[in-house]
């Protein structure tokens, strides 16, 4: 029988996206994650992607606009191309707008719902107009895992880079709810990242990962400003800031990111 | 240096659908080539169209540790997962390899949303939804994967794939790399996706739904019969001997259409990649394939392009069919549910057919001379492919074979 | 039913405006209604559309109209021609 490779699973971070409440882009998040710069904590402003086609920018919705911009910004900071990378698309839930028009309609007396919406309501809406807007045919894993889902994303995009010795790129995001739903799922703003993971070196940081001791149950690694630290809470994939924050600084050491409940995701991080 | 991804065994595996609970039935169905499709009854649909509803879900319970997971989504998994062993296989493989090294990658697509649909029927008069509704553990789309985890006790990597209809032909991708990375020593896999009035209205606000049972590849076909359906295979390292009734995953191919959101690039340029890559990891060549399960959704333009793509690789009287005139098609467990009737079908040396299929679209045989399966028959498959592809452009292909046929 | 008589309808004005601005809303259009030019191609070139927003201007208008749109309709060519041939569709198969 084949021996189970026990090897550190690691990957270098070449690009760095980000778009959130108060962070326009990761030029801005560096600054605001090494105290450079005060975070003001502003309502998140979506760019209008203007690499889809006319009809696709018509119909995209705040998850592509969101996946677009942070996606392409760490893809041009690791000098990628787009069209050629497989891409991890991990989010903790589904595009809660579009999901409320829906389900209000299907309580309306007609139930007739838009076409335009209910194509933009699968998991993969994101992956699939990233694909139409960079003409990427590389596979492209499309994951949920609730509040954990930016640690199984990252897992996941690791792995894949790993076993296929090529770059692939991570975008985790979330889109905020709108009531009623709001109040089973308070997301109250957007966030994404997007991180170009390379399996070769020459990136920013290396990241490594111990395959026999995955998870543990030591707490998170939090954030010392307090609106920071709200942000990593209020939406799921802010619970990449800290991970952000020791890239940003160069800080060598281990981090723990949200995970599962008593299952946090260990990792070593060793700047370049 | 890419990790090599070695062929694993798939150690047990089990299917429900509307053909019926566990692998009888469904090898019944398929010899008698019975569909399980029957005019939507299901809730409040007022819909000229058909469906495959699983039968008995309104009485199926989940363990009352669990109740607050209770909606149809996770009652269907509770069924399947009874079925042909196979939540003992999974207590067992917890024995063996321990909850911390067993990985959980399941597909759905809408999960437990009629749960919300449910609720929004309900709203207050202040707008708020009704107490008692829970998001995390219904709608959301890991709330399958929650399930499956605490009703198992498993610890080890879990994440739900939700790429439409190839979410649940992903997972064992997903496995497979997991297992090379040396992440987990197993994995349990598969697919859970329940009717709901979002997919119906949805594909009918899309005119894909037929207004009779589904017709795969037909020149009659008019768009697709939706089913539900729920799907698992325990995945591990194959051992080097194996004996012929053993079944193995030799490859996954995956690729992006990059093409348009709700229909395939017409040569089905991303279907072709998915298969092509399929096969190179699975070391073999398109003459190597006995049988494909197409993914064959009886829509105009899929059929069409999965014809062409199936055509231009396999070349000429390569066998296929498509199996969604049985169980209609369950999108988010389609990946699932097909690999395991392509697993019976290696098991019982059996090429299934296609129930509402009266003669292959000439349109289609003009390009691609399949030798398309109309009628059940015997044969001795000893590889096959299985198709998934979804919106979005997200295409996934899978290579299953005997255990003696590496 | 039989296929509107287009090229001889009157168009209300009103409504023609009316059924642009539901168009301009149901799709997103860059653009005011007033610029739709009432003869131009609806589908393809001209405005550019798709199936799919034919099937979205369909839903909005069956909405708000109450009559039926359906894309599989074989006088779909003449009913989607330009804005003016819609308008009078609109007009001739209202319900409310």
């Amino acid at each position: 029988m084949t021996q189970a490779i026990r090897a550190p699973l690691s990957a270098q971070v070449a690009g760095i996206g980000v778009l959130g409440p108060g962070l326009a882009d990761w030029a801005q998040a560096r600054a605001v994650l090494r105290d450079e710069q005060a975070y003001a904590a502003q309502p998140c402003v979506l760019p209008v992607p203007q690499i889809l086609p006319p009809a696709e920018r018509r119909r995209a919705t705040a998850v592509i606009k969101l996946t677009l911009a942070s996606g392409l910004e760490a893809v041009a900071a690791a000098g990628l191309k787009a069209a050629e990378l497989a891409t991890v698309f991990t989010s903790s839930g589904g595009d809660g707008r579009n999901c409320h028009e829906i389900c209000a309609a299907l309580a309306s007396s007609d139930r007739l719902i838009s076409p335009t919406r209910f194509h933009n309501s699968v998991h993969n809406a994101a992956s699939g107009y990233w694909g139409i807007a960079t003409g990427a045919m590389a596979p492209s894993a499309v994951l949920c895992a609730f509040d954990a889902s930016f640690a199984a994303g990252l897992l996941d995009a690791m792995v894949q880079a790993a076993a296929t010795s090529a770059p692939v790129l991570l975008l985790a995001y979330d889109t905020d709810y709108p009531e009623p739903l709001r109040q089973v799922r308070p997301i109250p703003d957007n966030f994404a990242v997007a991180l170009a993971l390379s399996p070769t070196a020459g990136g920013l940081a290396r990241l490594a990962i111990d395959p026999a001791a995955l998870f543990t149950a030591e707490p998170a690694t939090c954030m010392d400003d307090a609106a920071l630290e709200a942000l990593r809470l209020a939406i799921p994939a802010a619970r990449a800031l800290p991970l952000l924050r020791a890239l940003a600084l160069g800080t060598p050491g281990r981090l723990v990111l949200d995970h599962l409940p008593g299952e946090q995701l260990a990792l070593e991080l060793s700047p370049c | 240096m890419s990790l090599a991804l070695p062929p694993l065994r798939v150690s047990r595996y089990t299917a429900t659908s509307c053909l019926g609970a566990g692998l009888s039935s469904h090898v019944e169905a398929l010899r008698e080539a019975r569909s399980g499709l029957a005019p939507c009854r299901f809730d409040t649909v007022d819909l000229p169209t058909w469906v495959g509803e699983v039968a008995g879900l309104e009485g199926q319970r989940l363990p009352e540790q669990f109740a607050d997971f209770d909606c149809r989504n996770n009652r269907l998994a509770e069924l399947a997962l009874l079925q042909d062993g196979y939540a003992d296989a999974v207590e067992e493989a917890v024995l063996r390899y321990g909850r911390e090294r067993i990985g959980l990658f399941l597909g759905t697509s809408t999960s437990g949303i009629l749960q919300t649909e449910l609720a929004y029927r309900e709203l207050d008069a202040q707008g708020a939804l009704p107490a008692g509704f829970h998001y995390a553990r219904t709608h959301n789309t890991f709330s399958l994967a929650a399930y499956v985890r605490a009703r198992f006790g498993l610890r080890g990597p879990v994440s739900i794939t939700s790429s439409a209809c190839s979410s649940s032909a992903k997972v064992f991708g997903t496995a497979q790399r997991m297992i090379a990375a040396g992440l987990v020593d197993c994995a349990l896999v598969g697919g859970v996706d329940s009717l709901c009035l979002t997919t119906l209205y949805g594909f009918n606000s899309l005119e894909l739904l037929s207004s009779a049972p589904c017709r795969p590849f037909d020149a009659a076909r008019s768009g697709l019969s939706l089913g539900e359906a729920a799907a698992f295979a325990l995945l591990e390292r194959a051992p080097t001997q194996m004996t012929a009734d053993a079944v193995l995953l030799l490859g996954v191919g995956e690729s992006s259409d990059a093409y348009h959101m709700s229909s395939p690039h017409p040569d089905g340029l991303g279907a072709r990649l998915a298969m092509e890559q399929a096969l190179r990891q699975a070391g073999l060549q398109p003459e190597d394939i006995d049988y494909i399960n197409l993914h064959g959704t009886a829509t105009p333009s899929n059929d069409a392009a999965e014809g062409r793509a199936v055509g231009a690789l396999f070349g000429a009287g390569v066998t296929c069919s498509s199996t969604k005139g049985a169980t209609g098609h369950t999108l988010g467990a389609a990946g699932g549910i097909e690999a395991v009737l392509s697993l019976l079908a290696l098991r019982e040396g059996l090429l299934p057919g296609s129930p509402g299929t009266a003669a292959l679209d000439p349109a289609i045989a003009d390009v691609a001379p399949l030798d398309y399966v109309l009628s059940p028959r015997a044969g001795e498959p000893r590889r096959v492919l299985s198709n998934s592809f979804g919106f979005g452009g997200t295409n996934c292909s899978l290579v299953l074979a005997r255990g003696d046929a590496r | 039913m039989s296929a509107p008589n287009t090229a001889t309808s009157p168009v209300d004005p009103a409504l023609m405006q009316e059924v642009a601005q539901h168009i301009v809303a149901a799709l997103n259009l860059d653009l005011p209604a007033e610029d739709i030019d009432p003869d131009a191609p609806l589908y393809g070139e001209g405005l550019g559309l798709d199936s799919i927003d034919i099937l979205e201007i369909a839903l909005v208008l069956s909405k708000h109209y109450g009559l039926q749109l359906r894309s599989d309709d074989a006088n779909n060519h003449v009913i989607f021609r330009s804005l003016r041939d819609l308008a009078a569709y609109v007009g001739e198969k209202r319900t409310r």
